[in-house]
């Protein structure tokens, strides 16, 4: 039996693994692949005055002389020692960037999240409550809107009369770290929290639906309820409870996708986030920075995935159980 | 002037996108730095920070303009662009033309306190001139054959010919006066220059802040501080602006402009030098003859591709654009637009049937490119000439138009102050961008070299109407207009001088009250 | 069809919204539009709506409402070509890969982690940025983004199927896999993918809209709704139609898609039926 699990450990593991240098490969490949160089993307059409000695020079500058191959396992094995590169552009090396940018994309997916949660959960159980009814309808509305009404269109719209109308854009302000000044941060996180919460919001709310409806057709709500469990009780405690199993799966799903997900957003708000970094490296043609931060979101996206199965195995009771 | 930005153009990727830039902030600001008797933040909106923070190397509209606070040059512009002295206090030509000797200010430091002389600039020099420093205005000194510095106060340049263009060469920044014991990796990370400002805080992506010099040789700048804050998209910093949290900032885009005009901020605009151009390639098929080039030309409508594409912001301009020797729109061979003649000049070509001319154009890099491709192909249609048009993301452009491989390419063009720093490289046949525009000839060869040895600005200005007479009269390039730079400011914000060359050499003027 | 229309309130709403849609895009298509979608017109420019012009008039004195027209029948193309090149490479994807397991199913299921975890925005994004820019590509990104998604989808059921009698039966009596596959297990799970589909054109569509909005989607002229938005985004106090209006038909778009998605599911997904 332990060998049994340990051995699915290691596959799991090793699967992983595989996937991150698949990943490492496919970002690699498609940078490349994008015409331009760091070269033009920093002088533009003035590269075109170049001499050889000066493109030869500048093409030792940014390591763009080395073979493919070479430039590849050098950068992956630099990874390992925690040496992600170093942008030119930013002067920081790349761990530094990220470890800025990362908390900050971080933050704005947990706040999302919690507030997609928030309206989530309730409308979806208030939906099952009564399926076809008017609370049923007003669900459906609020999920519809959620799936269809695109973040860009929300973001800019929202941005542009809170800041016309009201004068209140906490986001041109500069970002501010949680830390140096929580309340301005907190307001920052506002309206790109409320955008991306709004969005997500439907994915959750239908999957309560549906799971709630699901759970409470099952015998074991009808015995408790037969046993006599008081009505506010047998909806969290049976229904809710059993129904998470679902709701942290797409939790999960919707967080690791907010991880770089977040861009259009972060670039409306102006906030500093992974995902305008990636942007950015892509634009400005930073390989070191774009691979080793896609990298970073992949692996991730992949710890997101494997927290979420833990969560299951703990939350859910047929699990439990056994 | 930024050279890559401003002359190269419809390119520099983030050029159009990066060209908001600037605001100036009010009181919120605390007057850190100690820096004597407070005068405030000014906060500017910027699309994207420098990307390299090594003057030689900028070419960014951001870049250039951050560090153009930071360092200082021999020359220096003034707002009507003429050239006036900077570092060096006075130059003199010998009679011949080929010495040139610098009178170098004194008592200026660098922003460690080290003392400025002659050592620095003969280092800078050679060492721009070196290819291996891959510095972009390398080809501006080919004229250069040695620097020497027989005291700390003199530079003696020995020319291999006369060089006039060489003072106003020397005015940008891409030319800066850099200590001779600094790398560029120590520059990199810590900026040391001569200018009205030194680095202070960097957040990177997100903010970079000036300090006012109160070492600086000139006029000491009026605010403490210059945040250039990043606000990546554009209208974003029309919002920021609204909510009063960004006090200066530059677009190049009118719409854009329009949007934020109103309430507390206020809009100017100035005529630009960078100029919108239908760029030939006159080494591919049927545009090697000249008539069916001069047909294109014929063909198109100047004031309406304006009207259309850019909102009417703008005026149609010849070649040259630098005010002092603007050249007249109206000496070219159709200055309106005469489709018979256009046909004439295919017949004389023997292709009355028609021809198609493939033409790249970018996306994204300055607002109108799309809307005047579009333009200028309604309009040849009707000439029965072709513009098979090809959208392409920046990165693709610039790879293309650095191979010149296009028959035609919709561009937005830098021009410069100088003329000769203008087109020599273009339109001489030694030129370092001569296989992009495709044409030169002895003529305009032996009138760059005449440019170059004359002094006198009226012989000069003559000589630079026959160059640009010369380019129209044989449509290597369709020259179409100049737009605007649109400079919004907070109503606080009080004594900023917008250049035509888009600089923001004037931030050390400005105050916030 | 028409069980989905008894059915499912949901999904004949959706099915008017598209029907609605599908004929403006027609116009568009057949060239009945009222005006040249892309021919600028100075003089008319930023006209409020009115009888003559619907939606008003842009920047550039184009009528909105062609505009519009042309936006969903181009965005309406994309996501079609995209989200069927993705089902097809998809769903064989995960018929073979749970069908033969093994190499082919190790092989596969690498590639759709790869794909997986990287955000599916960069990835579109980035691959918009390498190919040359047409509205095909800009097709052929997003599909590329949607195929592990088929793929997950198909292999699933597959997998369960390949242990019903009457497959094993099938592969007893010594048909080819191939037959298998397509015979005993694809209409057996095509239930599925049509849902897929419903939903899955509806992220294209939006996905299609936040790529043009990066300045990455479909090249200008041709116009696009995402790419509408965005030039329109500031003008929402100068010409506030020309921000409502692209914006509104994206979101009606997209809700017609999602409901029929839903009706879809109604009244195809086994797991649902007789539930209601």
């Amino acid at each position: 039996m332990r060998a049994l699990v340990r051995n699915r450990v290691v596959r799991r593991v090793a699967g992983t693994v595989g996937t991150l240098f698949g990943v490492a490969v496919f970002v690699f490949v498609m940078l490349r692949a994008i015409p331009g160089n760091q070269i033009t993307a920093n002088l533009g059409t003035e590269a075109a005055a170049l001499t050889p000695a000066q493109q030869q020079a500048l093409e030792r500058y940014y390591g763009l002389d080395q073979p493919l191959v070479t430039q590849f396992f050098s950068w992956l094995g630099n990874m390992f020692t925690g040496n992600f590169g170093y942008s030119a552009r930013a002067q920081q090396s790349v761990l530094d960037l990220t470890l800025q940018s990362l908390p900050v994309t971080f933050e704005l997916a947990v706040f999302s999240i919690v507030l997609a949660l928030l309206i989530g959960v309730p409308l979806g159980m208030l939906a099952a409550s009564r399926t076809n009814s008017v609370r049923d309808a007003a669900g459906q509305v609020v999920s519809l809107a959620g799936l269809s009404i695109p973040a860009f269109l929300l973001a800019t719209t929202l941005l542009t009369v809170f800041a016309a109308s009201f004068g209140f854009n906490p986001n041109g302000q500069g970002f501010v770290p949680f830390f140096a000044d929580p309340l301005l941060n907190l307001q920052q996180m506002l309206l790109p929290s409320l955008v991306l919460g709004f969005g997500i919001a439907a994915p959750i709310l239908r999957t309560t639906r549906t799971a709630v409806l699901e759970v409470r057709s099952n015998d074991f709500v009808r015995t408790a309820r037969a046993k006599g469990v008081p009505e506010r009780r047998l909806q969290v405690r049976h229904v809710l409870g059993n129904a998470l199993v679902p709701i942290v799966t797409m939790t999960g799903l919707q967080f690791g996708y907010l991880l770089g997900g977040a861009v259009v957003v972060e670039q409306i708000f102006s906030v500093p986030g992974i995902g305008r970094q990636v942007l950015l490296g892509i634009q400005q043609k930073e390989y070191a920075v774009v691979q080793s931060t896609v990298l970073v979101i992949a692996l991730a996206f992949v710890i997101v995935n494997l927290l979420t199965d833990v969560l299951y195995r703990i939350i859910d009771p047929r699990v439990r159980a056994s | 002037m930024p050279r890559g930005a401003l002359s190269a153009v419809g390119i520099a990727a983030a050029l159009s996108l990066a060209l908001t830039s600037c605001s100036s902030s009010s009181g919120s600001a605390p007057s850190a730095a100690g820096s004597a008797q407070g005068g405030g933040t000014l906060v500017v909106g910027v699309t994207s920070d420098p990307d390299t923070l090594f003057p030689w190397k900028a070419t960014q509209f951001t870049t250039v303009n951050v560090l153009q606070n930071l360092y200082g040059t021999l020359t220096e512009f003034d707002k009507d662009l003429n050239v006036v002295p900077g570092l060096a206090e006075s130059w003199q030509a010998s009679e011949d033309g080929k010495t040139l000797t610098f009178k170098l200010r004194q008592g200026v430091t660098f922003a460690d306190g080290s003392a400025f002389d002659s050592a620095d600039v003969k280092a800078s020099l050679e060492k721009i001139k070196d290819e291996k420093t891959a510095a972009v205005a390398a080809a501006s000194l080919s004229s250069v054959e040695s620097v020497e510095a027989p005291d700390p106060n003199t530079v003696v340049l020995e020319l291999s010919g006369p060089d006039s263009a060489l003072p106003a060469n020397l005015a940008t920044v891409n030319m800066a006066m850099l200590s001779s014991d600094d790398t560029e990796e120590e520059l990199n990370a810590k900026p040391n220059g001569t200018g009205p400002f030194t680095l202070g805080k960097r957040v990177a992506n997100q903010s970079l802040t000036l300090t006012r010099n109160d070492k600086y040789w000139n006029e000491k700048a009026k605010v403490a501080s210059v945040e250039f804050r990043v606000i990546p998209d554009e209208s974003s910093i029309v919002s920021a602006m609204q909510s009063g949290n960004v006090q200066l900032a530059v677009f190049n885009d009118p719409l854009v402009a329009q949007t934020a005009q109103g309430g507390t901020v206020n809009v100017a605009k100035t005529p630009q030098l960078n100029y919108h151009v239908l760029q030939l390639n006159a080494q591919r098929g049927d545009l090697k003859d000249v008539n069916v080039r001069l047909a294109i030309q014929c063909a198109i409508d100047r004031k309406q591709v304006l009207d259309t594409a850019a909102l009417g912001e703008g005026e149609v301009v010849g070649p040259i654009t630098a005010p002092a020797y603007k050249s007249d729109p109206n000496k070219r061979p159709c200055p309106t637009r005469d489709l018979a003649k256009a046909a004439d000049y295919l017949a004389k070509a023997g292709k009355s049937g028609g021809v198609t001319v493939k033409t790249i154009v970018s996306q994204g890099e300055y607002a109108t490119s799309v809307n005047e491709a579009q333009n200028l192909k309604a309009q040849l249609a009707e000439a029965k000439i072709n513009l098979d048009l090809e959208v392409l993301e920046s990165g693709a452009f610039v790879d293309r138009w650095v191979a010149a491989d296009f028959d035609a390419a919709v561009a937005l063009n830098g021009g410069r102050p100088e003329p000769d720093g203008s087109y020599a490289r273009y339109f001489t046949s030694d030129g370092n961008l001569n296989k992009v525009a495709g044409y030169s000839s002895p003529k305009l060869d032996e009138l760059f070299a005449e440019g170059k040895a004359t002094t006198d600005q009226a012989a000069r200005k003559a000589i630079y109407d026959q160059v640009a007479a010369e380019l129209e009269n044989n449509a290597p390039w369709i020259w179409l207009f100049s737009g605007y730079t649109y400079t919004a400011t907070a109503a606080n914000v009080q004594g900023f001088v917008p250049m035509a060359s888009g600089s923001l050499q004037y931030l050390r003027t400005t105050s916030v009250g | 069809m028409t069980a989905l229309l008894r059915r499912s309130p949901a999904g004949l709403a959706g099915v008017v919204i598209l029907v609605v849609l599908a004929m403006v895009a027609l116009l568009s298509f057949l060239g009945l539009l009222p005006y040249d979608p892309i021919a600028q017109n100075p003089p008319s420019r930023f006209l409020a709506p009115s009888g003559e012009h619907l939606f008003g008039t842009d920047q550039f004195g184009r009528d909105v409402f062609s505009r519009v027209a042309a936006g969903v029948g181009n965005s309406a193309l994309i996501a079609v070509v995209a989200v069927a090149f993705s089902t097809l490479v998809g769903t064989l994807g995960g018929l073979v890969s749970g069908f033969y397991r093994g190499f082919a199913d190790g092989a596969i299921g690498g590639v759709t982690n790869v794909l997986f975890a990287f955000p599916p925005l960069l990835l579109a994004l980035s691959l918009a940025s390498v190919l040359e820019r047409n509205w095909f590509t800009v097709a052929v990104a997003i599909a590329i983004v949607y195929v592990p998604i088929f793929i997950r989808v198909t292999r699933g059921p597959v997998l369960s199927l390949r242990e019903i009698e009457y497959v094993k039966a099938a592969v007893s009596t010594g048909q080819s896999r191939w037959q298998i596959m397509f015979r005993h297990v694809l209409p057996n799970i095509t239930s599925i993918i049509v849902i897929q589909v419903a939903l899955s054109l509806s992220w294209a569509v939006l996905t299609e809209a936040s790529l043009s909005f990066l300045g990455l989607g479909t090249p200008p002229p041709a116009p696009s709704l995402g790419s509408m938005i965005f030039e329109a985004r500031s003008l929402v106090f100068i010409a506030p139609w020309t921000l409502i209006a692209p914006g509104a038909v994206v979101v009606a778009l997209v809700v017609g898609l999602n409901l029929l998605g839903d009706g879809l599911r109604d009244t195809l997904d086994p797991r649902n039926r007789g539930k209601r």
